[in-house]
């Protein structure tokens, strides 16, 4: 995913000479992630600025830089990070809009990788899901894609925003590579997508538990199974309407983590769809998660945390089966 | 315990009698603003928190008046009421804001402590101690990208040398060439907590060494002192596009906030010695003996002053809350 994401901050860099990195690592050692890549030697370091390990401050520079009218893109080399920032963006970044009586805006994001790697090891400071964190606080955009496409799209929407966007890098696709479209394209932040269509289940995800259930789905496939697959995108605002779509048609539903399960963004959804779809609904809501455990080392251990392939075909079986 | 001045201070400046008399206004209006929201803070109009500048008058005074609010930005902290007058924004509005009134300088959606103009560069008010300190950095540096000689004026309290961004913050303006002057307003009390109980060191300007920031301490009930430093430094900052760290001592006369009667962590005796040096007592003694105003001029002046605010006051008082469909308006669901 990191070249979708290294041409939208390219291309946006190119666009307009206000948008502005800030980040460790970002410049003159090429990016961590390799999302900025090239940027660097391409724009120089007034546009490429390598901060110190200060994580409250340099993401109080982006909204300072943002309320003077630049459009800054700070990376959390990883999100865990930004726990050390969560001043900022919690008390200036979400709020300053508001509290000015929308006199000031913050045009600013902040992006960086969540999530445990593909099979990496980053252990339990490194490979948090701290998504519903984010999501929780309004003021805040919080969206993350699925693929490259989008992801290139949606990076590129998320600079233009004149909101504060938290944009969330699916850590276990940092890796996946693909086509990039080299067209000038934008894909909407705040917008649910329908991936896969089904008759039976609907299955949802966002960010990397998307492509999780996509491989599902095919699994599935193989027993007969026809499973939707609704990206949710965005987080905040969370758009219910592709999914609430979707079990109007297949009536079971599953939604699929990587994150904590208790008080995560699925346990929101879940409700969203009890509120606003319970009488399309055959059966019980279920939800496969990551473990409600720090995420441990081993490799089995790590993989035991996270949700699985099978745990999401079983979990669909049992919807279909009355979930008792 | 009682706290001094100490030494290390800055020269003193002469200033015109016409500036010295501007000087005046701008303390009594900062003073009389501050005692009648403390009444209506009373009264029950205004709620939640009120931190009074009471007492740090010549601070703001000196400071703003030697800025260019045409290229320069203000970033603040909660004490806010007498830097969003010195800024130029109407008193209605700032009496409007503290009412929680549609007409206020936020919506009524801030408050005491989050007022924003941008129009006059007022960036913010700002409720957490030392929130500010990073943000005026980034204002800093969007000045200097902006290749303008602009600069970023940043005021926080004693209490915030304790925060981790406020060594950040120094270490990134400097780094990064930033032209933002970091004022401490050192009133000598983090909240309750007296300096000698939350400072390693007793002269916080040693506290902001160590980032190849210039550094300095100013007297910060003496207006010409005040002045001085600052218009010597805004001078400096503007040819060397540099941070600059200064350290005012003063003294506030309420508590942390109006609710807070300090009656546990500070001396009638130690309050006596900084009323005996309350800036606009100063300023008014200096006036008298020079003969530029008589006290009675001076007591007109301020008859004035109290009334002009009353005026502005009682507008606000009679304009309407916010539409309540404010509530969902400048944030995006």
């Amino acid at each position: 995913m990191h070249e979708a994401l290294n041409m939208a901050l390219r291309e946006e860099l190119k666009r307009d000479d206000k948008v502005i990195l800030l980040g460790e690592e970002i410049g003159a050692y090429n990016g961590v992630h390799y999302v900025t890549r090239g940027l660097f030697a391409e724009f120089g370091k007034e546009r490429v600025m390598d901060t110190p390990i200060s994580e409250e401050s340099f993401v109080g520079v982006g909204v300072g830089l943002a309320i003077m009218g630049m459009r800054p893109v700070v990376e959390m080399m990883r999100m865990d990070f930004s726990l050390r920032a969560m001043d900022q963006i919690y008390n200036h970044m979400a709020k300053t809009r508001y509290m000015s009586g929308g006199r000031l805006s913050v045009p600013m994001v902040l992006r960086g990788p969540e999530g445990p790697g593909p099979n990496a090891g980053l252990t339990a400071q490194h490979g948090q899901q701290l998504t519903a964190l984010f999501a929780h606080c309004p003021g805040l955009r919080v969206c993350t894609p699925s693929n490259q496409h989008d992801a290139k799209g949606m990076l590129k929407a998320a600079i233009r925003s004149d909101d504060p966007v938290v944009f969330l890098e699916p850590g276990p696709l940092n890796n996946k590579q693909g086509d990039v479209d080299d067209s000038d394209y934008l894909v909407p932040i705040d917008k649910a997508d329908i991936k896969r269509s089904g008759e039976h289940a609907t299955l949802i995800g966002y960010g990397a538990s998307t492509a999780l259930a996509l491989q599902a789905a095919r699994e599935l496939e193989r027993d007969g199974i026809s499973a939707e697959v609704v990206d949710m995108r965005s987080l905040r605002p969370l758009d219910m309407g592709p999914a609430l779509q979707s079990v109007k048609k297949t009536n079971r539903a599953v939604v699929v983590e990587y994150a904590w399960q208790s008080y995560g963004p699925g346990a929101e959804i879940v409700a969203r769809l009890m509120e606003e779809g319970f009488w399309d609904l055959e059966t019980p809501v279920l939800r496969v998660a990551g473990k409600e455990v720090p995420l441990p080392y081993a490799a089995n251990l790590e993989e035991a945390s996270k949700p699985s392939l099978n745990g999401i075909v079983e979990a669909v079986k049992r919807t279909l089966k009355g979930a008792r | 315990m009682s706290v001094q001045p100490q030494p290390r201070l800055s020269g003193r400046t002469t200033l015109s009698p016409k500036r010295l008399q501007k000087c005046l206004e701008q303390m009594l209006t900062i003073r009389e603003f501050e005692h009648l929201g403390e009444r209506e803070f009373k009264n029950g109009l205004i709620r939640g928190y009120y931190h009074s500048y009471a007492g740090q008058e010549a601070v703001g005074v000196g400071f703003l008046g030697a800025l260019d609010l045409k290229r320069d930005y203000i970033v603040d902290h909660y004490r806010d009421h007498g830097h969003c007058l010195l800024a130029g924004i109407d008193p209605h509005a700032i009496f409007a804001e503290l009412f929680g009134r549609s007409t206020g300088v936020s919506k009524g959606k801030g408050g005491s402590m989050h007022m924003y103009s941008p129009e006059n560069h007022f960036l913010g008010g700002d409720g957490i101690v030392g929130g500010g300190l990073s943000v005026a950095t980034g204002v800093g540096l969007a000045l200097s990208r902006g290749g303008k000689d602009g600069i970023c004026i940043c005021f926080f309290g004693d209490g915030a040398l304790d925060t981790g961004t406020f060594h950040e913050s120094l270490n990134l303006a400097s780094l990064w060439d930033v032209p933002t002057l970091f004022v401490c307003v050192n009133n000598f009390y983090s909240m309750g907590t007296s300096l000698a109980r939350h400072s390693s060191l007793s002269q916080l300007v040693d506290r902001a060494q160590g980032y190849g920031i210039k550094t300095e301490q100013v007297d910060g009930q003496d207006i010409w002192a005040v002045t001085e430093a600052a218009e010597r430094i805004v001078k400096d900052m503007r040819q060397r596009h540099r941070p600059y760290f200064v350290e005012a001592l003063t003294y506030r006369y309420q508590g942390h906030g109006i609710h807070d009667k300090a009656l546990n962590y500070r001396s009638a005796e130690e309050e006596q010695k900084w009323h005996d040096r309350d800036p606009i007592k100063l300023l008014s003694r200096h006036l008298i003996d020079e003969k530029i105003m008589s006290e009675k001029q001076i007591e007109t002046l301020r008859q004035q002053v109290v009334h002009d605010l009353e005026a502005k006051l009682e507008v606000a008082k009679q304009d309407p809350l916010p539409d309540e469909s404010e509530l969902f308006s400048d944030v995006t669901l």
